[in-house]
Parts: structure tokens; C-alpha cells; sequence
């Protein structure tokens, strides 16, 4: 399923022509083009009832602790709203093609973003459902069976709608933990023997806690091993450096001297080293050695060669 | 059933170091696009690491969001970094270099507000931390 609906997605990326997987998709959720028929005839409704909708709606959000952090004031919501009555209309009758696929799941990957959760979403999404339905069901009063089929089709939309924006969350955290995965798999740090004595660790890749620590424990089981009594760290890899990660490297070159090694850092660009200074990391604190060819000169100077 | 997120201001959920990353590039292409110089980009980049790492260290989860401000002809970016976690009872003290419970060096909320031209801290008792930061571009 997610194959079918993630191929369509790709596949709307420039030609709006037939387009299989969307068929098979829209046949899955038994989906035809009479439920759009259907639903399409709700639209004098909409435009009488939607803006009421969705300010019951919003009364409903607002009232939630959790839903209502979404929101910063007023000047916020009234432009969700105004996207809201877009989405409201589309719900009863865009054409059900690429673009509008497109649209829903991109919803998906904003709500990993943005820490919407499924429970939220569908929760906000039922309720949305609820108010509409009844509200159907009260306007067509004189033919119920027909408002009946119709509020069906809208639920069969709606969770055509969800489908795609919870496939692309969990494509999102999927992806978000690969990433992670691909960056811990870095390590081991390679601890590389330049001659005896004399150690170079290249960094690569975030330096977070758990990197951090990682780190340390390396480079003391390097300096150990190769009975190192110089390291050079080199940081050109790194991507971020923020008082946390200056945190750690300082702690790993306390760690190193405490092993009998001096440690010297290399690779910190000009504008991070700056950015650095400014928040107050001192230079003594972090004494590097500019680019990775002075700091082995150094490390060579240290080991009294 | 329409997101209740902000569309177009950028918003990113804080909730592990993955995270800090993500909201730290977010923060230097948007000053990139804005025609910020590179020292200005990896300022604004430092600061939105330093506060969104404290979200994930002491309050566990949170946001960062962005915004571009509009003064006369210059443009500027506007960081709120916003959690519910347990706040900060002593602001001042929790401004002064050196200052951690986290055993850090205890520079990332002086040393964002060194690097900002605009910095506002609060901490109501009971709603967690919000802070917000504006860097302007150099003219
Ligand atoms: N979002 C937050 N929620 C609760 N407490 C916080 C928050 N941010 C900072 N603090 C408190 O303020 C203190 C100072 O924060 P600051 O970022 O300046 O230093 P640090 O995080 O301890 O060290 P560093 O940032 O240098 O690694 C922290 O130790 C913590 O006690
Ligand atoms: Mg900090």
C-alpha cells in the first residue's frame, strides 16, 4: 500500500497524465467518481455552513491543552482558519488527482515536523467528520438516504485523506531515524596510528552526547593501546559546534591529558571558531592548532621531534 | 482536517539531538537566503543549536520556529525557542557565564544573548521556558 501511494506521489512531480497507481489507490479505498459526484453536490452547503464548522471546530482545538500549543495568538489562527475553509472545500470536491494527493502528504511530513501527533490528528479529524455529518444530515432532512450515502462518501475521502498524511509521518520519523542511524554507524571513529606516539582521530558528523561519550572512550582506549603520548582531534568533519559540543571536546582533552597524552585540535573552521569566541568559549579553553597540517607539526613539537 | 501548525512560519518539533541539527540547518539556509553574511550565518546557526539543545537537555521536548522580520530595508530573523518543561526559577543567575545544572559550561543562554541583537527570556512558573532572539542583517 504505501508503495502504491508513494509512487503516485513521485509520479506527480510534473505529468498529469493517467496515472495507474492513483487508480489502484482510489480502488483500495473503494473510492469512485461517485463518491466525488456525491460529495461535489454538497457544495452550496459548504460555502453556507463551513466557516460555522470550523469555528466549532477551532472552539474545540483551543479548548485542548495540548492541540491549543499549536497555535501563538490570534493573527495565527485566523490565517489556519483561512487555509482551513481551503481544505474544507477541497475535502468536498477537489478532483482527486496527483496535485491533490501531493497536498495531502505533504500535511504528514509538516505534522512530524512540527510534533502533531496521529492521535491529534485523527482525534481533530473525527470530531471535524462529526460536525459535518450532522450537519448534512440536518439540511437534507427530506431525503436522509440520500445524505446518508453521501456522508459515507465523505468518510471514504477522509480517510483516503489520512491515509496519505500518516503514511508520510511515519516516511518522515522513518527517515529521521535513518539519518540517525547512518550518522551512529560513523562510528567507530577510526583512531589512526600517524607514527609511534602519535595519534590521529578524525571526527566526522554531529557531536552529540552520545557521540561525544563514545568519543572519549575511544580515544582512551586508543591512547592506551598505542601508548600514545600525542593526539590530534580533527574536527573539519563536525558539522555543528555549540557550547555542548565545545562541552565535550574540552572534557575528551582533559580526559587525554589525564591518560598521559597532549591533546591538540584541528579543523575548526574560521566561522565556528568566531561564532565560538562570541558565545564565550575561550580560546585557551579549546587550544587548537588551525588547520590538520599545523596541528601534527605541533603534536611532532610535542613529542619533542 | 487541516494541520493546526502554522504553514508558513517554520516551525521544528524539538525533541532529540536529530532535531537540534534539523532546526540549526532550517536556521542557517533561511539567514543564507536572506543575504546574512557567513559569520552572521553560523551566528544565527550557533544560537538556534544552543537553545534547542537546552530544550532537548532540560525540558525534554519543544519548538523552534522561525521567522523573517521586516524593518525600513533591512531583514531580520526572529528565533522563539518554546518548551513546557519544568522552566527556570533564577533567570538571572541561569544568564551568567558558567552557570549549569547540566555540569556544561554553562554559556549557551549568555552567549546566545551576546550573539542576538535581540534577546527576551521568560519562564512563568509553571509554563516552561520561551525565548525569543532576533539577529538583524548588517547593512
Ligand atoms: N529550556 C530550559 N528549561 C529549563 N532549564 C533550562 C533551560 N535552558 C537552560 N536552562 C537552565 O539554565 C542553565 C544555563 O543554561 P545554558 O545553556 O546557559 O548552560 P548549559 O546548558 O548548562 O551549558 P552549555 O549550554 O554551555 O552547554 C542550565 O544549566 C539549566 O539549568
Ligand atoms: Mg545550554
Amino acid at each position: 500500500m504505501r508503495e502504491v501511494i508513494s509512487s503516485s506521489l513521485s509520479d506527480s512531480e510534473g505529468k498529469p497524465e493517467f496515472d495507474q497507481d492513483l487508480v489502484d489507490a482510489m480502488r483500495w479505498f473503494d473510492l469512485s467518481d461517485h463518491d466525488r459526484a456525491l460529495t461535489s453536490e454538497l457544495g452550496d452547503i459548504a460555502d453556507d455552513v463551513g466557516e460555522r464548522i470550523i469555528e466549532a471546530f477551532y472552539t474545540h482545538l483551543l479548548a485542548d491543552e495540548t492541540a491549543s500549543r499549536h497555535f501563538r495568538d490570534d493573527a495565527h489562527i485566523a490565517q489556519v482558519k483561512k487555509g482551513q475553509m481551503r481544505y474544507f472545500r477541497e475535502l468536498i470536491n477537489a478532483d482527486l488527482d496527483s496535485s491533490y494527493i501531493a497536498d495531502r502528504r505533504r500535511i504528514g511530513s509538516i505534522h512530524e515536523r512540527t510534533g502533531v501527533t496521529p492521535t491529534l490528528y485523527i482525534g481533530a479529524y473525527a470530531f471535524y467528520l462529526n460536525k459535518l455529518a450532522n450537519v448534512v444530515l440536518d439540511r437534507m432532512e427530506d431525503d436522509p438516504a440520500k445524505a446518508f450515502s453521501m456522508v459515507l462518501s465523505l468518510f471514504k475521502i477522509a480517510h483516503f485523506d489520512m491515509a496519505l498524511a500518516l503514511e508520510t509521518y511515519a516516511d518522515t520519523r522513518e527517515e529521521a531515524i535513518k539519518a540517525r542511524e547512518r550518522e551512529l554507524s560513523e562510528l567507530p571513529t577510526p583512531v589512526l596510528q600517524l607514527r609511534p606516539g602519535l595519534l590521529l582521530i578524525p571526527v566526522v558528523g554531529t557531536l552529540d552526547s552520545y557521540r561525544a561519550r563514545a568519543l572519549t572512550i575511544q580515544l582512551l582506549e586508543g591512547i592506551q593501546e598505542h601508548r600514545a603520548r600525542a593526539v590530534v582531534l580533527d574536527i573539519t568533519g563536525v558539522a555543528a559546534v555549540d557550547s555542548a559540543v565545545a562541552n565535550h571536546l574540552i572534557q575528551t582533552m582533559a580526559a587525554a591529558r589525564l591518560m598521559g597524552a597532549q591533546p591538540v585540535l584541528t579543523g575548526l573552521s574560521a566561522e565556528v571558531a568566531q561564532s565560538l569566541v562570541k558565545v564565550g568559549v575561550t580560546a585557551e579553553a579549546l587550544s587548537t592548532a588551525g588547520d590538520l597540517q599545523r596541528g601534527i607539526e605541533l603534536a611532532e613539537h610535542l613529542l619533542g621531534e | 482536517m487541516q494541520v493546526p501548525a502554522p504553514l508558513d512560519a517554520m516551525v521544528q518539533a524539538i525533541r532529540r539531538d536529530a532535531d537540534v541539527i534539523s532546526a540549526r540547518q532550517m536556521g542557517r539556509a533561511l539567514a543564507e537566503d536572506l543575504g546574512f553574511s557567513r559569520p552572521d550565518q553560523a551566528l544565527v546557526a550557533t544560537a538556534i543549536s544552543e537553545l534547542a539543545r537546552n530544550i532537548v537537555v532540560y525540558a525534554d521536548h519543544g519548538e523552534i520556529e522561525l521567522t523573517t522580520l521586516q524593518q525600513g530595508d533591512r531583514q531580520g530573523i526572529r528565533i522563539i525557542a518554546r518548551d513546557h518543561g519544568p522552566g527556570i526559577a533564577d533567570l538571572e543567575r541561569a544568564l551568567c557565564d558558567g552557570f549549569s545544572t547540566g555540569n556544561s559550561l554553562g554559556l549557551g543562554l549568555p552567549g546566545t544573548r551576546r550573539i542576538m541583537d535581540e534577546f527576551d527570556i521568560r519562564s512563568p512558573p509553571g509554563e516552561g521556558v520561551t525565548i525569543i532572539a532576533v539577529k538583524w542583517q548588517l547593512r
